[in-house]
Formats: C-alpha cells, structure tokens, sequence
C-alpha cells in the first residue's frame, strides 16, 4: 500500500507526483514528466508536469526531469541560450534577445524580431 | 550556539505579540539577520535550477524531507545554503524534522558568509505553518545568549 513516511506519501499527491509532501509539495514526479518549481508568494512547491510552462524550458536527467528558466529577456525558449520569443522591448535575432538590431536589420514590434 | 528567532506577521506588525522561537546556528555561522520569510523547494537549490531573484530582503526557510521520499540530493546541503546565500537571503532556516541526519552534515558552516540555523519539531512547525498559510511574517535571528547560572551561596 502507499506507506505514509513522515508526511511523504504517493497517496493523496497531486496527478503526475511520484512522491509529494505537505510542505513541499511534489518531491518525485512521474515517468516522464517534468517537476516545476511554483512559486505562490511565501510559497514554493513542486508541481508535475508534462510540459514545461511558458518562460520555461525542459530538461531531461536520470533522477529526474526539470523545468528551467529561460534567459531574463525570454518568453520561450528552446533552451538557456536559444529563445523563440523575446519579451516586449527586446527583438529576437538568432536566438538572442536584442534591445538593438544588428546593421542591416530593423526591429518589428509586431512579430518582436529584427527584420 | 543557540538561536532566537523572532517572527512578527506583517499584518499585525504593530499590534500583534511577536512569536519567540529557537534554533542551533550551524557552528560557525552565528550571527544576526532579518529579513521576510520565503520557502525554497529542496530542489530549487540545485545548480540546474534557476536563479529566481526576489523583490525583498528575504530569509529563505527549507523543509527538508525525509531520506526516504527520494528527493534527488543534487548537492550537499552545506552547498544548498551557499547557493541561496549566493541568491540573495539574509540567512537559511533548514527544517530537519524529518531528515535529523542533516544536522551531522551541516555541522561545520565557518566558511557560511551568513547564518544558517537549523529548526526542529514544534519550532519548525510553527514556521511551516506560517508558510503553508502563506501568512506573510518577518523574521529576525539573533544569538541566544544564556542566562548567566549563578553559584549557589550559603548565606
């Protein structure tokens, strides 16, 4: 049965949490998903997922797989040094989030790009 | 080397008792600070994770769970401490309710730039529940100093 040890149990977790406890929340995900760090003001829990959330992006090790933060200026990313969506302010070119175009290019609001 | 940590909820900074608790300074890390109440998960003190910059001067607290639940280690804890020194808090309160082993891990913390300060049962308790209610306190750590015992006299 799902043997409750010091407030760490499987029973009573969250969906995808392998093992999870009340402070922390998820400990151990699932097969295959990713655990994201939530913060919920003086709150930080763990929550599983089978995709990571937008700003994120998601890593894959033996113990376990993460959700990472992307670089400050991103939005998406494919990962820490290849964004696909800048924020409002910076334009992307090549991966990277630029508040000024290189020569030969001009910055587009709209699509947050150099053009 | 004891601790005191005293914690007033914001919402009541001025009118509510303050709460007295204590703790076990990790040798060689003893010394004041103050700062809001902020959990870290165990794993967001893991080099991967990321760098999660907060607003206010901050005391980071962490519930460390037991060896059983598999919570990947990532790092030693005497690392984990420096890590979120490194990241801003004032100082790192660690819950070792359920994982006293840490304490023999974290027994020397002289190269800690801040205090590192270990809670335990009702203690710690108290702070988690703050935490879990997400009832918005300051906490302020000091050195405990021990009343003086005085020699018995024969008057």
């Amino acid at each position: 049965g799902n043997k409750q040890v010091s407030g760490v149990s499987s029973q009573g977790c969250q969906g995808g949490c392998q093992t999870c406890s009340v402070y922390n929340g998820c400990l151990t995900c699932k097969p295959k998903l990713f655990i994201h760090l939530e913060r919920d003001g003086m709150r930080q829990i763990g929550v599983c997922l089978a995709s990571c959330p937008n700003g994120f992006y998601g890593t894959r090790s033996p113990d376990r797989n993460d959700c990472i933060k992307c670089g400050s200026e991103c939005d998406s990313c494919f990962n820490r040094n290849f964004c696909l969506r800048c924020r409002a302010g910076s334009y992307l070119h090549k991966g990277k989030c630029m508040e000024s175009c290189p020569d030969g290019l001009v910055p587009s609001d709209t699509k947050k790009e150099c053009v | 080397p004891r601790a005191t940590i005293t914690v007033k909820l914001l919402k009541q900074e001025s009118t509510g008792r303050p709460i007295t608790l204590e703790g076990l300074f990790v040798r060689g890390s003893e010394g004041k600070a103050q700062g809001k109440l902020m959990q870290s998960h165990p794993l967001s003190l893991c080099n991967t994770s990321e760098d999660e910059r907060q607003e206010s001067i901050f005391i980071s607290i962490v519930k460390l769970e037991s060896p059983e639940s598999k919570v990947p280690q990532c790092q030693p804890l005497l690392d984990k401490a420096r890590l979120a020194l490194q990241r801003g808090a004032q100082a790192v309160i660690f819950d070792i309710s359920d994982d006293p082993s840490a304490a023999q891990e974290l027994r020397d913390g002289s190269s800690l730039a801040d205090p590192v300060v270990l809670v335990t049962s009702s203690d710690a308790d108290e702070l988690m529940g703050l935490v879990n209610k997400n009832e918005e306190a300051m906490v302020y750590i000091d050195i405990m100093i021990d009343s003086p015992t005085w020699p018995h006299y024969d008057v």
